[in-house]
């Protein structure tokens, strides 16, 4: 009864606990406080892995590994740096894996069909989100197939989850002049793949 | 049409070249998200500006965020569990290990002359204080064979050394089993 008790104030006490906090108590071996952390993050992580690998049911199979890898290599996270940024590492990491296995890229071929019927379908979730949103990252999905694994990643990380360069140099373990040059590429690839695949948004087509 | 619009207008190209500083970034960003104007100009020059925005981050259902959270305990208590395995597996071949060593000191310790080697016998010698101190500073097998040790098969040999020859010093027994897959 009593550790029943205790668990559950460990709970609460670790839900008011920033990122940087539950990491050290996590790394320490607390288990309440590594779980906060995956309930905590799982939305910024599946988002994040979608956005590279494409589609939500792999992006949760990513978050599960993205969280286990967290857990194994929690003993090595330094806390003078943002918890955030060692997260993304790892599931920017995982999901450029991902996207390079032959499983992936075989789905990427279908993608376009997936993302044509996703709009047909159109499910209830997608009522309640921004259509504008839903749209756009409908439209990135299509036309971000001609894109690296590096340049996208740095593409979302920046376009999507708004990162500094300096930070997105530290997430993909390279320089910020590389960085620059994945946007800079990654850019003009989308700039030709919506001109050929969505002219009409060159005419400054509205959104939905 | 807003007074600060064709402000930030002038500052797509810079957007582009990723020469803004973070605030005026985030300014330009979540004007273009508001003006629709705005937008459909910067699409118009560069298409990629349409990604320009802040985007709302899609919610997991709670329904998968549990599944997720779920599997990941699950995943976590398998490899703490694999984690602990391969410990115990080091221990015990290191306590082997170290066993082996302390033999082999123990053969290096043992005086030179007579037969050295080690005798497997399956009767119990005499007793090493009855043969004087040199027989007792020699490990002799007591006993080899197969033998059912609760319901295991093992391969095993008993040897004893006697280094105080019966006095006060402790009677050292050991045992190898050949059958251990180490």
């Amino acid at each position: 009864m009593e550790l029943v008790y205790s668990q559950s104030r460990d709970r609460q006490v670790s839900a008011e606990l920033p990122d940087r906090d539950l990491a050290i108590r996590a790394r320490g071996g607390e288990m309440v406080a590594f779980e906060t952390l995956v309930t905590r993050k799982t939305t910024a992580v599946v988002s994040l892995a979608r956005r590279i690998v494409g589609n939500t049911e792999d992006a949760r199979d990513v978050a599960q590994m993205v969280f286990l890898r967290v857990w194994n290599e929690i003993h090595r996270y330094d806390e003078k740096y943002s918890f955030n940024t060692w997260l993304y590492r790892i599931a920017t990491n995982l999901s450029i894996d991902f996207l390079r296995s032959s499983r992936s890229r075989e789905r990427a071929h279908g993608a376009t069909l997936h993302i044509v019927r996703e709009r047909e379908e159109s499910s209830a979730s997608d009522a309640t989100r921004n259509a504008e949103d839903a749209e756009l990252a409908r439209l990135f999905e299509t036309v971000s197939s001609r894109l690296s694994e590096k340049q996208k990643a740095a593409f979302v990380l920046r376009e999507m989850q708004d990162c500094e360069t300096k930070e997105i140099a530290e997430i993909l373990g390279c320089g910020e002049s590389t960085v620059r040059n994945h946007l800079f590429n990654a850019r003009r690839i989308l700039r030709k793949e919506i001109g050929r695949l969505f002219p009409e948004f060159l005419r400054g087509r509205p959104l939905a | 049409m807003s007074v600060i619009c064709p402000i930030l207008r002038g500052s797509f190209e810079d957007y582009r070249r990723d020469a803004l500083p973070a605030p005026q970034r985030r300014m330009l960003r979540e004007h273009l998200a508001a003006c629709p104007e705005c937008r459909n100009l910067a699409a118009a020059q560069d298409p990629a500006m349409l990604f320009a925005r802040p985007f709302a981050t899609e919610e997991v259902p709670e329904v998968d965020a549990k599944r997720i959270l779920a599997n990941v305990r699950t995943a976590v208590a398998f490899a703490e569990t694999e984690r602990r395995i391969g410990k115990s597996s080091r221990r015990k071949f290191a306590s082997v290990a170290a066993a082996a060593a302390v033999f082999g000191a123990l053969l290096l310790m043992a005086p030179r002359g007579g037969d050295r080697g080690v005798e497997t016998a399956a009767v119990r010698p005499t007793p090493a204080a009855a043969n004087g101190a040199t027989a007792a500073l020699q490990p002799v097998a007591l006993a080899t064979g197969t033998a059912e040790v609760e319901g295991v098969s093992t391969d095993a040999t008993v040897y004893e050394w006697s280094p105080g020859a019966g006095r006060e010093e402790p009677r050292v027994v050991w045992i190898v089993d050949r059958g251990l897959d180490i």
